[in-house]
């Protein structure tokens, strides 16, 4: 499902990945680990097309260079910080919404489901938290039910209780077999949600591909209190 | 390049335009500015009022060739580093669009709403000028107002490119000054100090004044006032001795076009390959 072939990144004369080659199965959730500027970003960003690299990456079989619409519309993508310019929340996902061609009723739904209610959709997104931006974000990354998720340290911003559901919707999202790549320094969140690690390290794939370690239950990570507190 | 998608763009880019209020703000100035000149126009001749079209017009051209450069060179100047600082061109490009729809949507998008509120202002300034004052030449001023779009197009596209080149506000804002000081005061020393220097023949001087969008703009408004150029000196006279009247016009407006053409085109080679965070 995504594949990267030899990509190379060089920006004004560092390289930030070298010949970074992997794999991830239809319905796998892999996650990239690795310190800060390792390169973990870079290889989602080199996956969206957001930055120019040599070298070979598809998503869904969609050469991300050559065919970025195609491969893009079967992405979802949860950045770091999040930005929307000086929107309202409402606008800023039905903005998404007829770029793919997604009824308003669903973006409306799926504010609801990443827990923005209807007064906060009225509200400009400059005037959001962190926590916020990353709920709206999580809306316009699920919109149009994408095959693949690309998840950029997706909690950094959340409190314990957002960081709860996110965990349950991304959970319910691998049991309908989406595809998961994660870049995370949270070793729960890789617990929980992924199959396979992938160790990232001064632009290199540093270490063969290893099982992620048996992943304990979301109650063991995320304790009872914080779930009923969310809810 | 898909017209659904781009046009979606446009109007997202007409929004924050309006959002923003410096929509609103550049109507009320060229409201003001086209206005006030009007009211000024008569105060020569020691009467107050409107003054008619032709004066209106004449007052407007130069204080225009100022105004709409410096405008429009900070806004497309913006238009990308903006987004692109505050990561807001990162969620744009990670949706299903090309970046050939992002740059000509953004670059469209800001053109519709420098043009809407030129019309805006210019629109009641015309009004206002037809019902208190009357007479004079509708079709100069009209002429005008075509200059004035024509010279924001070329300006935005040169706006654009410096935004996709220097990609931060702060590079681009200070370019945009630069840029606007060297097309209003300095291209034109530049151009003196040359002749001084190297002894150019007036239609060399000719050309060196066409690369100048402003220059172009100034060549036009002036011949559609009065016909003539003598007031511009040997260069006006050469151009028209050379190209005629039609001539100059078709020369000065394809110029006007070149200069955007190359501009755009040139900022969405750089845009291609920019990297967005």
């Amino acid at each position: 499902m995504i594949r990267m072939t030899g990509v190379t990144m060089r920006l004004d004369g560092r390289t930030i990945l070298d010949h970074v080659t992997l794999d991830v199965a239809p319905g796998e959730a892999v996650a990239l680990v690795g310190p800060n500027g390792s390169g973990k970003t870079s290889i989602l960003r080199a996956l969206l097309g957001l930055m120019p690299f040599s070298g070979y990456a598809a998503i869904d079989g969609h050469d991300v260079v050559r065919e970025p619409v195609a491969a893009r519309t079967v992405v979802g993508y949860l950045p770091q910080k999040p930005a929307f310019g000086d929107v309202l929340a409402i606008e800023a996902i039905l903005f998404a919404a007829r770029l793919r061609k997604v009824p308003r009723r669903r973006a409306e739904e799926a504010l609801r489901e990443a827990g923005i209610e209807d007064e906060a959709a009225q509200r400009r997104t400059k005037t959001f938290s962190g926590g916020m931006l990353q709920r709206l974000s999580l809306a316009v990354a699920l919109l149009a039910d994408p095959k693949v998720l690309l998840l950029d340290e997706p909690t950094a911003s959340l409190d314990r209780a957002g960081q709860l559901a996110f965990l349950d919707i991304v959970t319910a999202l691998r049991q309908r077999e989406k595809t998961v790549l994660l870049a995370s320094h949270r070793s729960e969140e890789i617990a929980v949600l992924c199959d396979r690690v992938i160790a990232v390290e001064a632009g290199h794939v540093a270490e063969p591909e290893r099982e992620a370690q048996p992943a304990p239950a979301l109650a063991q990570v995320i304790p009872i209190d914080a779930r009923r507190a969310y809810r | 390049m898909r017209p659904r998608e781009t046009l979606l763009i446009v109007a997202r880019e007409v929004r924050e335009a309006i959002r923003n209020r410096w929509f609103l703000l550049s109507a009320a100035s060229f409201l003001g500015l086209s206005l006030g000149l009007s009211l000024l126009g008569l105060a020569g001749s020691m009467r107050s009022g409107f003054a008619g079209f032709d004066r209106t017009t004449a007052s407007l051209l130069n204080v225009m060739l100022l105004f709409v450069p410096l405008m429009t060179l900070s806004l497309g100047g913006l238009g990308v580093a903006g987004e692109l600082e505050d990561g807001s061109l990162a969620t744009l490009l990670s949706q299903p669009v090309t970046r050939a729809e992002v740059y000509t949507g953004k670059f469209l998008g800001l053109l519709a709403a420098v043009w809407a509120s030129i019309l805006l202002g210019f629109g009641v300034t015309g009004i206002v000028v037809g019902l208190f004052a009357g007479g004079g030449n509708v079709g100069a001023f009209v002429g005008l107002v075509t200059l004035v779009m024509l010279l924001a197009l070329a300006t935005l596209a040169i706006g654009t490119l410096l935004s996709v080149l220097l990609r931060t506000r702060a590079r681009v804002v200070g370019a945009a000054f630069a840029v606007w000081l060297f097309l209003v005061y300095a291209s034109d020393l530049g151009t003196i100090g040359l002749v001084v220097a190297r002894n150019l023949a007036p239609q060399q001087v000719f050309f060196l004044a066409v690369l100048n969008p402003i220059e172009d703009a100034r060549l036009l408004g002036t011949l559609a006032l009065s016909g003539r150029l003598d007031v511009l000196g040997p260069v006006g006279l050469f151009g028209l001795d050379r190209f005629g009247p039609t001539g100059l016009r078709v020369l000065l407006s394809a110029a006007l076009g070149a200069t955007t053409l190359v501009s755009f085109l040139w900022g969405y080679r750089v845009f291609r390959r920019t990297p967005v965070s």
